[in-house]
């Protein structure tokens, strides 16, 4: 009983370390077992990913909903010589990106148990490891523990495209590979810069982020190009327009699985990291460069939505439809209200809910005729009906229909965008929320109702239990937010404002502490200081 | 003040044992090859012996001079022979298997290997100009024979020839630069070029660039590189696996003992300048043509010229903190870029012909260790995170951004960006092409699996617990006498 009771301790002190290292730990387990034993290595997989699950879930009622602080929070030293620690710990927004990571990952693998047959033992391994960066990332309060999840999610993600992808699977790894690979290396170079001018001014190292926040800078030009470093590492993963070219590439060759986990949680790891890092350590570069990212993501609503509108290809559509969507939500960050970056935060878990049934849907009917091109379909609706009402749920969730997620969120982010100052943002993001409703209900006709034209589709079969499971809990969740936004609102509302708070209040002690305007004012001054 | 040379006290021997046995032990399996050949299977396990006793004796000696001064026995020289005596025993253990292969069990190869060693430990404990250069002839010698070990085969016979007369004429470089220094202080002792008049003298500037000349060639940094590839296609590649990693730890120990004696106020910038564009041009150029190879070995000797670049930007940065990310960087690229050799040795079949990338086609799967080794060593020298190759570069990175060397960084980064292209382009082979050869590689012998093993756990553990590495190497920089 005692022992029960230790144990039980143990899993609550260190409950978050537990679901970063459980899915490696399973990965390690797994390449024990023989490479013939597949169907053993799929459902041990399953079954680590749902533990996880399960472990993962008393955080929601055990987070408390007056803070917005971090909670949960673990530390320990990792390189003490350089003051580098592993610090973990949560808040509403990551608690929130947590507990969709640990859903995705066992409807992912779940779908892939009858679709994956090429060495099911490595794909298992991959996703498990990636699971670990994951959610490492989102928990890391250590600048240097960050970075490093950060890259470790890039090479299970590139052998999952380039195994067990389509096609064009080489060339999207490849591509996805670089383009990340790209931002994050400058980052890590600004990581390292905070770092030592941290021990220059407190004579102490320190790669924590409550440290690093409390920098000054001496020119304004050196935090901006920090926060170019930073913000390009981001806004290549959200991606935002134009350095969106990689997604439609890797969404498209990836397979089911590997969308549903790079639309679903990837994608929102730019967005996070933006929320998180970016803007409370460079406040004065994020706000004056906020129009810009603002701008960008308009850009990006309106060109994905017409570019997904012109695409023939079911997960190509679904792919630009992700660049459209990501759009909104970095305008409702760029606007920064209380309510559009509210907004945004539960528009990336509507984003996550929504795209990842609608590529685990595209998914299946993939599976049982080979084709992705719309013009192949037709007519599904009265051969498969189960599929056809699941793929309307998630399409109406996408679009925004009031009763489900994606309404809500989208409703705070144009809100939010009206009340701050740039008013016009939200008129013309509000556009992109009509035309995604013109090429999502376009694309439902043209696959689901249209006069049925091939003839094979007669005998389609519908979707499968194992299939269908993971597609039911997604709706589910989405008619939760739907009816009951505040449950997670509650929980994002004080994080949310933690950071608007933090970047409030540095941007008005920087501007008390700097002497003058001059480096403003005159580009010279700010040029002798760099020589 | 200066006793005679040939008073030897039993401090000396005693400070000469690490050396000792490795010769000994050359001797002894070269006897043992010609009188007694059926004690040809031992001979690995009798150079792993003696390798490891030389480590030994590393660490268990007493710190302090020997030979009136001339030789060093500290944390440095324990730190700088450790990483040299694993690729040592590396090494061997993979050219047990591997010349079992090649039905070449032949005793010179690890008689070469084990004094080839001991050159580079002479290179790394000589505090007399002449000292180091003996080490890096003993070193050169014996690897211009190993190049050429496969007698009949014409690649490997250019290979030697190739790598002996531009070794040859490297050597005189150095010779030259020495010969300089001596001119200049009046003697050969490295520590007498701290007398203040040296550090701005223009001789002694032309004799520490010849020694950068002669210490980058055996460093393959570029433009000294052009042997680099060549060598590497034709020579053994578990001898390979030695070459391309301990004697260029050693040059580079060698040139921050000489430039930290004389540039006692600091480094002056012109030299900065001069060592900063080499760094510079190795990285981007080895980093460039490696994306154009096809043969594997080729690969990774562009590979390890781009390394030598992002090492020599540590030398630019120049300091304690700088010298300890240099050891770091050499115990990651043991692990890393030896354990590639490995891996290479173990993946292909037929040694006399050359190494293309094509040929591992579908191997992923079908060796699933080696080629998963061999993934993760590229992996970690492409500097991926949570592998050793990251943390190499963190320390290098982090200590030209702290001596405000933005540019060197910046340039460094860009040049792992490009690496990634052709690191990856191996694993895709690897794992995503069908198989071109029929029959998978030859099954893995024990001493494969245990040396490929170890390399990965070495590249995992270090990349991710790199806090005693650290400490280790900067309790190794303490030992260079640096200005205040």
């Amino acid at each position: 009983m005692t022992g029960a009771t230790g144990i039980v301790a143990v899993l609550e002190s260190r409950l978050l370390t537990i679901l970063v290292f459980l899915p490696s730990a399973a990965a390690a387990l797994l390449l024990l077992f023989p490479r013939s034993r597949t169907r053993e290595a799929k459902i041990f997989a399953i079954g680590a990913s749902v533990v996880e699950l399960a472990l993962a879930l008393p955080l929601w009622s055990r987070f408390d909903l007056h803070s917005g602080g971090f909670q949960f929070t673990e530390t320990a030293t990792w390189i003490p010589a350089l003051g580098i620690s592993y610090s973990i710990g949560m808040d509403g927004i990551s608690l929130l990106l947590v507990l969709l990571t640990v859903l995705l990952t066992p409807v992912s693998l779940l779908f892939s148990f009858d679709h994956v047959e090429k060495s099911a033992r490595a794909f298992s391994i991959a996703f498990l490891v990636l699971e670990t960066g994951m959610i490492g990332s989102l928990l890391a309060l250590d600048l240097a523990l960050f970075y490093v999840f950060w890259e470790v999610m890039l090479v299970p993600m590139y052998f999952i495209i380039g195994i067990w992808g389509g096609g064009r699977r080489i060339y999207a790894a490849m591509k996805f590979f670089l383009f990340t690979m790209a931002g994050s290396l400058l980052m890590f170079l600004a990581i390292l810069y905070l770092a030592i001018r941290h021990r220059a001014v407190t004579g102490r190292w320190s790669f924590l982020l409550s440290d690093l926040v409390t920098l000054s800078f001496p020119t304004m030009a050196i935090q901006t190009l920090l926060f170019a470093a930073f913000a390009l590492a981001f806004a290549i993963k959200v991606p935002v327009f134009p350095l969106h070219t990689w997604l439609p590439d890797a969404h498209t060759e990836a397979p089911t699985a590997g969308s549903i986990i790079l639309a679903g949680v990837l994608l929102k790891l730019g967005i996070y990291g933006y929320l998180r890092f970016a803007l409370p350590l460079f406040p004065d570069a994020a706000m004056r460069y906020a129009p810009w990212l603002g701008v960008l993501g308009i850009i990006g609503v309106i060109y994905g939505a017409f570019v997904a509108y012109a695409q023939k290809d079911m997960k190509r559509l679904v792919a630009y439809s992700s660049v459209s969507h990501l759009g909104l939500i970095v305008v409702g960050i760029g606007a920064f209200t209380s309510a559009a970056v509210t907004g945004s935060v539960l528009q990336m878990i509507n984003h996550g809910l929504s795209t990842g049934a609608l590529f685990l849907l595209v998914g299946v009917l993939y599976e049982r005729t080979h084709t992705r091109e719309i013009a192949d379909y037709g007519g599904i609706a009265g051969v498969a009906p189960v599929t056809t009402a699941l793929f309307l749920v998630a399409t109406f969730s996408s679009i925004g229909l009031p009763g489900l997620n994606g309404f809500v969120g989208e409703f705070l982010i144009l809100l939010g965008t009206w009340t701050s100052v740039h008013r016009w943002w939200a008129v013309a993001a509000a556009t992109g929320v009509i035309l995604s409703a013109i090429y999502m209900l376009s694309l439902v006709q043209r696959v689901f109702w249209n006069p049925l034209t091939r003839e094979e589709n007669r005998r389609l079969p519908d979707i499968r239990a194992s299939e269908a499971i993971g597609a039911l809990a997604l709706v589910a969740v989405m008619v939760w937010i739907g009816v009951r936004p505040n449950d997670f609102l509650d929980r994002i509302r004080p994080s949310v404002e933690q950071v608007r708070q933090s970047v409030a209040t540095r941007k008005v002690a920087a501007t008390l502490s700097r002497p003058s305007r001059a480096e403003r004012g005159t580009p010279r001054e700010s040029g002798s200081v760099r020589q | 003040m200066t006793p005679s040379f040939l008073t030897l006290g039993p401090n000396d021997l005693a400070a000469a044992w690490p050396e000792t046995c490795l010769a000994v032990a050359g001797c002894l399996i070269v006897l043992l090859d010609a009188f007694a050949p059926s004690a040809r299977r031992w001979f690995a396990t009798l150079s792993l012996a003696a390798i490891a006793l030389s480590i030994w004796f590393l660490l268990a000696a007493p710190a302090g001079l020997s030979f009136s001064g001339r030789y060093e026995t500290s944390d440095l020289t324990a730190a700088a022979g450790l990483f040299a005596g694993a690729t040592a025993a590396v090494a061997v253990l993979v050219a047990r298997p591997y010349l079992e292969r090649v039905g070449q069990v032949k005793g010179e190869f690890y008689a070469l290997l084990l004094w080839g060693h001991l050159g580079v430990l002479l290179m790394m404990r000589g505090l007399d100009l002449l000292v180091v250069f003996i080490g890096l002839e003993t070193l050169s010698l014996s690897f211009y024979v190993l190049a050429a070990f496969f007698r009949t085969m014409p690649a490997s016979s250019e290979a030697g020839l190739k790598y002996f007369l531009t070794g040859a004429f490297a050597s005189a470089f150095t010779l030259y630069g020495i010969a300089l220094l001596f001119g200049k202080s009046g003697t050969v002792r490295i520590a007498a070029l701290s007398r203040p008049d040296l550090a701005a003298d223009p001789l002694v500037a032309i004799g520490l660039l010849l020694l950068l000349v002669g210490f980058g060639f055996k460093m393959s940094l570029a433009p000294f590189h052009a042997w680099a590839p060549d060598v590497y296609q034709g020579m053994p590649t578990p001898a390979v696996a030695y070459l391309s990693v301990a004697p260029k730890g050693a040059s580079l120990i060698v040139l921050y003992r000489v430039l930290a004696a004389v540039f006692q106020a600091g480094m002056p910038d012109r030299f900065r300048t001069a060592i900063a564009a080499l760094a510079i041009l190795s990285m981007s150029l080895g980093n460039v043509v490696a994306l154009a190879q096809r043969d594997i070995k080729r690969l990774l000797a562009y590979s390890g010229i781009a390394h030598m670049g992002y090492v020599t930007i540590a030398l630019a940065v120049f300091g304690r903190d700088a010298l300890a990310a240099v050891i770091v960087y050499f115990f990651v690229y043991v692990v890393s870029n030896a354990g590639a050799f490995a891996a290479v040795a173990a993946l292909y079949r037929d040694e006399t012909k050359p190494h293309p990338v094509g040929l591992l086609a579908g191997e992923g799967l079908r060796s699933p260790f080696a080629s998963g080794v061999l993934a993760l060593c590229l992996f970690s020298l492409a500097g991926i995170p949570a592998t050793a190759g990251f943390i190499g570069k963190f320390f290098v990175f982090k200590a030209a951004i702290e001596q405000g060397l933005y540019a060197l960084a910046v340039i460094g980064v860009v040049n792992s960006l490009v690496s990634i292209g052709y690191y990856l382009k191996v694993v895709y082979v690897l794992y995503m092409r069908e198989p071109v050869e029929e029959e998978g590689p030859p099954a893995l012998a024990a001493a494969d699996r245990l040396v490929l093993g170890l390399c990965a756990a070495g590249i995992l553990a270090l990349g991710i617990f790199p806090a005693g590495l650290w400490n280790l190497a900067q309790r190794a920089a303490e030992s260079l006498p640096f200005g205040p």
